[in-house]
């Protein structure tokens, strides 16, 4: 009985050692320490690996442009040119989006384990993850790369306000990337129902509120019903107050978003200025008169795109991509075959202020180097790798694949999948995003040959031209206040308390559930300022003063 | 009076199985909710949502479709497979010699070591030296083994197990004892063979968390070649929502809503299968093991 006890407990450590072995697999071998040298600051000087003709080893953290098709497989085309051309073995990782990436990201950063090159991933904002890094001295400065890459410089860093963000101490601290298409939404509104109806399209928030009315209440879809509402949008929590979609009617008053830049001689909150509650009544007029979906405080994003293709709703604010696309706009082309949708300019408010269509403030992403990297030598492949990338021979490889496989070059320059021997190969193909997975983060430039590839003109079924372009161009070129600076403010640690209060109050405003007049406002700024608003305030204007913005 | 007890007894049985009710419907209306989602056309979906209920002849199996054709499941199922199997058979082979330690009111230093282990329960040490443990010390980035075994021991699995074996009778480890048996023996050929219900309770418990982990994969595997399933479906949920701001065309063969519902349905549906088998040792598992005496 003994023995055969003891033969049971080694089989089950044997099977234990086993079951552990085999869930391992083989761990990657551990990178060779290369020598600690400052070869930064020298960037013509080659790296020691290199000098010996051995690759050096680079391994980079990015998000995905398309986070469903993985990582590039072993044998990508891109690794085997990077090591042939370059001398250098590109390890790729993709990190996910949000505060899992952050936290991917943070939990490196404390085992000092940061890769050479990587995203400063933040669900807030990746300029203070970048400065934060560098103050607990785990990244470079990059100045040395940049004076290393001149055709990068040219054609990603070529932005002196974007740049400035993540200088610190006179240094530049992180890249910052080439952002996705700013200014890229806007409002909307349904042509075949302003025919229909026998009405113009609005250019005041009055007209709005008359037109938004016609379209709620006078079937403007002909079925009979009374299923229609003038405007449909959603609240993006992800910003403040009223929020993204609807910042087009404190836009009309000339105060899109939260910090006042349009008036950089009255910065502060928006909410300070005398105007920003006659925004909120005018907007509250609109939820009164019932011609907002009543759900647009409570749908998300998901939902409201499912409404908007079915007919429900005549003006929007809306992504030109997620509008006009063609997948995107398959829905509703399916649903409304004559429904056409028109870009509408900013309002005018009754105050005749200047109006701005909304605040823009976002910027690429940024990317550090490691001080790990730096003091292993690395700052020069890294250079080197990055303006490969903005070569021609990078920015195509790795933006659009191999030419003649995934993509072709028209007579005047721009990509095309036309003639394509396998069009499922093409570089926008669902099958092929795997192989240019970097091209939002590092490798597109917003070059408009390049747009023009992107985001091409196809047929709706009863044979109307949509182009995604028009409406990008014409969002584009309406007046947006520039809020990039905005990136430089710190939240204050009680972000959370501050945001909630906001909100709510605000929403409470428009939706009635709190009555708007001076008592109730004046209350509203007393609460802001109890929880700090007012000295985030001044620390707001003195980090821009100190930055070299003229702000007051 | 016997009439009494028996209205009494009625309204006690009303009401115990009206609250059963209560709880039955709340956990199958967001079942039947997920499910109607997962089968729904898109185009019905694009028309009027999703409808409470739709007749099997008018499912559309798109979202499975979809997300069962997708390159990378294959490996990932495997990976999470992998990761289940090993996870559930590490966990099981360290927490059962440790809760019949616990068990065996002789054991030097019982209390003490109970209480050692109820203060990681109560205090957990937290993401960064569990990473710093992981990574710089283990060096398990892109290792399985730091997915399987940092979480190998839970401790309410410990706690629950002891008490089932603190609940067999101590005259058959006797028994076992005046036959020469000793500790491991009387564990492996008597303990074992009269728990199998709590070894197949404590296992699922197990195989659910590695089955459903998705956040250590995230945080210690790079190679997207090792990452289990959770992952790859957070992935292209992440992705149809993005897709709608980027150039390329996405097959539309599904809402986002239904393709997130089919990844509810893919990853609880393994777990579910497995249930029933085990079911008639689970209530007796948790019960025996969760009431000490």
């Amino acid at each position: 009985m003994l023995r055969t006890t003891f033969v049971k407990g080694a089989l089950i450590g044997l099977v234990l050692i086993v079951v552990a072995s085999a869930c391992a697999p083989a761990s990657t071998p551990a990178q060779t320490p290369a020598p600690s040298q400052p070869t930064v600051a020298a960037p013509a000087q080659p790296t020691q690996a290199a000098v010996s003709g051995k690759p050096v080893d680079v391994e980079l953290w990015a998000q995905a442009t398309s986070t469903q098709a993985g990582a590039p497989p072993d044998d990508w085309v891109g690794y085997k040119t990077i090591r042939e051309k370059l001398n250098i073995n590109l390890k790729y990782v993709i990190i996910p989006t949000g505060a899992d990436g952050e936290t991917k990201i943070n939990a490196a950063a404390a085992a000092n384990a940061l890769p050479d090159f990587f995203q400063t991933v933040s669900t807030s904002s990746e300029r203070n993850k970048c400065l934060e890094l560098y103050k607990q001295g785990l990244i470079a400065p990059i100045d040395d790369l940049m004076k290393a890459m001149p055709t990068r410089v040219k054609t990603h860093y070529n932005d002196p306000a974007a740049l400035s963000l993540t200088k610190f101490d006179g240094k530049q601290l992180c890249t910052v990337e080439v952002p996705n298409l700013p200014r890229r939404e806007g409002l909307v509104i349904r042509k075949d129902w302003l025919d229909k109806l026998g009405l113009k399209a609005p250019t005041t928030i009055d007209e709005l509120l008359v037109v938004a009315k016609a379209f709620t209440t006078q079937d403007p879809d002909g079925d009979g019903k009374n299923d229609t509402y003038g405007i449909g949008g959603y609240w993006d929590s992800g910003t403040w107050g009223l929020g993204n979609r609807f910042e087009f009617v404190t836009g009309a008053y000339g105060l899109p978003g939260l910090w006042n830049f349009a008036n950089p001689d009255h910065f502060g909150l928006n909410v300070r200025d005398p105007d920003y509650p006659k925004a909120l009544a005018a907007f509250k007029q609109f939820v009164d008169a019932k011609v907002i979906d009543p759900d647009w405080a409570t749908i998300k994003r998901d939902e409201f795109r499912i409404r908007w293709p079915q007919g429900r709703y005549g003006i929007m604010w809306e992504d030109f991509a997620a509008l006009a696309m063609k997948s995107n706009y398959a829905k509703f082309d399916g649903n409304f075959p004559n429904g056409e949708w028109v870009p509408l300019p900013a309002l005018q408010a009754p105050t005749g202020k200047k109006a701005y269509y909304n605040a823009y403030g976002s910027v690429g992403n940024i990317f550090a180097m490691s001080k790990k990297a730096a003091d292993a030598g690395k700052g020069p492949a890294i250079a080197k790798l990055l303006e490969w990338m903005a070569s021609p021979e990078g920015y195509y490889l790795l933006g659009f694949g191999v030419e003649g496989v995934n993509y072709k070059v028209s007579s005047d320059g721009v990509v095309v999948t036309t003639g394509l021997p396998d069009a499922k190969l093409a570089w926008n193909a669902e099958g092929t995003q795997n192989l240019t997975q970097m091209r939002n983060q590092l490798i597109f430039t917003n070059d408009p040959k390049e747009v023009a590839a992107r985001y091409v003109d196809f047929k709706s079924k009863n044979g109307r031209t949509i182009s995604p372009m028009s409406f990008y161009q014409f969002f584009s070129t309406q007046p947006w206040v520039d809020s990039k600076p905005g990136q430089l403010i710190v939240y204050p640690s009680n972000r959370a308390d501050l945001k909630r209060f906001y909100d709510e109050n605000i929403l409470a405003f428009v939706l009635g559930t709190k009555p708007l007049n001076d008592q109730t406002w004046a209350d509203f700024l007393k609460g802001l300022d109890n929880l700090g608003a007012g000295k985030w305030e001044a620390d707001a204007k003195k980090t821009l003063q100190d930055a070299g913005y003229a702000v007051k | 009076m016997f009439r009494m007890k028996d209205r009494d007894e009625w309204s006690f049985q009303l009401v115990v199985n009206g609250l059963l009710l209560v709880v039955l419907l709340i956990i199958v209306i967001p079942l039947w909710r997920v499910i109607m989602t997962s089968v729904t056309p898109l185009d019905v979906y694009m028309r009027v949502g999703v409808p409470f209920f739709q007749w099997p002849g008018d499912w559309s199996f798109g979202a499975f479709q979809q997300m069962l054709s997708h390159p990378d499941f294959p490996r990932a199922a495997l990976n999470s497979v992998i990761i289940t199997v090993c996870g559930t058979a590490v966990s099981l082979t360290l927490t059962v010699p440790l809760a019949y330690a616990l068990s065996t009111r002789t054991l030097p230093g019982r209390t003490v070591i109970t209480a050692m282990i109820l203060f990681t329960f109560l205090f957990h040490v937290g993401l960064i030296p569990t990473y710093l443990l992981v990574a710089k010390t283990l060096g398990w980035i892109d290792n399985m083994l730091a997915i399987i075994i940092p979480p190998a021991v839970g401790v309410t699995n410990v706690l629950v197990m002891r008490n089932f074996f603190e609940g067999i009778p101590d005259e058959i480890k006797e028994a076992a004892r005046m036959d020469g048996a000793n500790d491991l023996q009387v564990l492996l050929q008597v303990i074992l063979p009269l728990s199998k219900p709590i070894l197949l309770t404590i296992g699922l418990f197990y195989a659910v968390y590695y089955w459903n982990e998705f956040f250590t994969p995230i945080l210690y595997l790079n190679d997207s070649d090792l990452m289990p399933l959770p992952v790859l479906l957070r992935n292209i949920l992440i992705g149809q929502n993005f897709s709608e701001y980027v150039e390329y065309d996405v097959s539309r063969v599904a809402s986002i809503e239904s393709l997130k519902a089919a990844a509810v349905m893919l990853t609880m549906v393994p777990m579910i299968a497995v249930y029933p088998w085990i079911q008639r040792y689970f209530t007796k598992g948790t019960l025996v093991g969760g009431v000490k005496e």
